[in-house]
């Protein structure tokens, strides 16, 4: 065999997609054919190398903003389905009207956030004594407003709400405990398992806090769909929540568990001992 | 998971269960986030691309073929995303984002990990920027994605052969330029 049907096989030889006899072959050729044994050297050294670039994690809010819209494209299929909703393109108008809220209470909180934002602005706009205190105090209050828009929306009948509710509630820097309480309601009550996936990422923002650790750690026994056992499992041995090692433990005895949140749960426990 | 069972569940989007794309997007969004980062070295580009080929999976999901596998039918979309991605940041006159991605990957070091696997990351990073963005594209398909090599000629509309040449000079082209890096860094 010449160098050029050798080197020909040199991928396949590198990514162990020939057979034995092909394998051979090559061997004995780049053993007495310097110039193909430092081609192969080279594509070696360029294919270990590879190995070294790590698996990157993507922040969470990716996977809120994958089941938004998830919701949002079932929600109008739904509603199309339901004669609803007229064919065509939709106005702006009409994008304002499906995203404002429908009740008084959540509608109430958001005007009050925009005029809050408004007001900001002004005298953020404005330069004069007194600023600084001024903002911080405003600041506070859209801290405060944006809790008080997420309780809200987390608490509507609608999933595409809840999941804004949660997107709402990961921009909060530092939650109140009445955020917290919904967050972990969505997380362990809600009927929609795309809700308690979000659930889980908006808690992951707050992992530093010592009540929504041990809390995480308390929810994993309690959930019951793969998916969101999967991504606690993964976030426990994340933050590596040592405490959480019982409840693995828990769920791998479980005969009527899934192989693959087995799987996923003794990962996790190697993970964290 | 078998592509196989991939293939079912796409189909079963395809026929308007749409909420089963969420199995699909817990199984493939990892591997393409890095897909994309490897492509792009911007941790929030790629998460926008990475949502941009699931708002596209849903968008053209009645075209979507049973008989060809569910990842590479994806893969076809990110390329596509991808090179609306590069068309954009041409348009905008952006700087290239690498950087972005070594600056971040430097300052993030794992645990106990060695000084020597940190240096090995950044030349091979730096070498695999002097590829062209075919090669580069394919030779990370072939590596890391888990794709045969008659999927990505489906994937790219040519021979399996011609894929295999590709993949051949890229990692002789990036052997040697990180080679020669390496030389740089040690004389």
């Amino acid at each position: 065999m010449n160098c050029r049907n050798i080197q020909e096989r040199l991928v396949d030889y590198l990514t162990g997609d020939d057979d034995p006899v092909a394998r051979n072959e090559i061997q004995e050729h780049v053993g007495s054919c310097a110039a193909c044994r430092e081609e192969l050297e080279t594509m070696t050294l360029a294919w270990t190398k590879l190995g070294v670039l790590p698996e990157q994690k993507p922040g969470p809010a990716l996977r809120t903003r994958f089941y938004t819209m998830l919701e949002t494209y079932k929600g109008r299929m739904d509603e199309e389905a339901a004669g609803t909703e007229r064919r065509g393109r939709v106005r702006l108008a009409d994008r304002f009207a499906a995203w404002w809220p429908k009740t008084p209470a959540p509608q109430m909180a958001l005007s009050a956030l925009f005029l809050a934002a408004g007001v900001m602005a002004g005298i953020l706009l404005t330069p004069g004594p007194g600023r600084s205190v001024a903002i911080a105090r405003l600041e506070a209050e859209v801290r405060d407003m944006r809790q008080q828009v997420s309780l809200s929306l987390l608490d509507r009948a609608s999933p595409s709400d809840r999941l804004s509710g949660l997107s709402a509630a990961s921009q909060v820097r530092d939650p109140n405990p009445r955020t917290l309480e919904a967050l972990f309601k969505a997380l362990n009550e809600d009927s929609n398992t795309n809700v308690r996936l979000a659930a889980v990422d908006a808690l992951y923002l707050f992992r530093d806090n010592a009540r929504v650790r041990e809390g995480l750690v308390g929810s994993l026994t309690r959930q019951t769909s793969p998916l969101v056992q999967i991504a606690l499992i993964n976030l426990l041995a994340d933050i590596k929540e040592t405490r959480a090692a019982e409840a693995l433990k828990s769920l791998i005895a479980d005969r009527e568990l899934r192989p693959e949140v087995r799987q996923k749960a003794e990962w996790g426990l190697l993970k964290l001992i | 998971m078998a592509p196989h069972d991939d293939s079912l569940i796409m189909t079963g989007v395809r026929e308007g269960e749409v909420e089963k794309l969420a199995i699909l997007f817990e199984r493939h969004h990892l591997p393409l986030y890095n897909f994309f980062l490897r492509l792009t070295g911007n941790g929030a580009a790629s998460e926008d691309l990475v949502q941009d080929v699931f708002v596209r999976i849903l968008k053209y999901r009645s075209t979507y073929q049973a008989q060809s596998p569910f990842a590479v039918w994806m893969y076809q979309i990110a390329r596509n995303a991808h090179i609306d991605f590069l068309r954009k940041r041409r348009d905008k006159d952006t700087v290239p984002l690498d950087d972005q991605w070594a600056e971040a990957a430097s300052h993030e070091p794992q645990p106990g990990e060695a000084l020597e696997t940190q240096r090995d990351r950044a030349l091979i990073r730096k070498a695999l920027d002097s590829l062209p963005e075919n090669k580069r594209e394919i030779l990370f398909l072939s590596r890391f994605q888990n794709l045969k090599y008659r999927d990505i000629a489906k994937l790219q509309g040519c021979s399996e052969g011609a894929v295999k040449t590709i993949v051949h000079r890229a990692l002789k082209d990036l052997g040697r330029a990180y080679a020669a890096l390496q030389e740089g860094v040690t004389s």
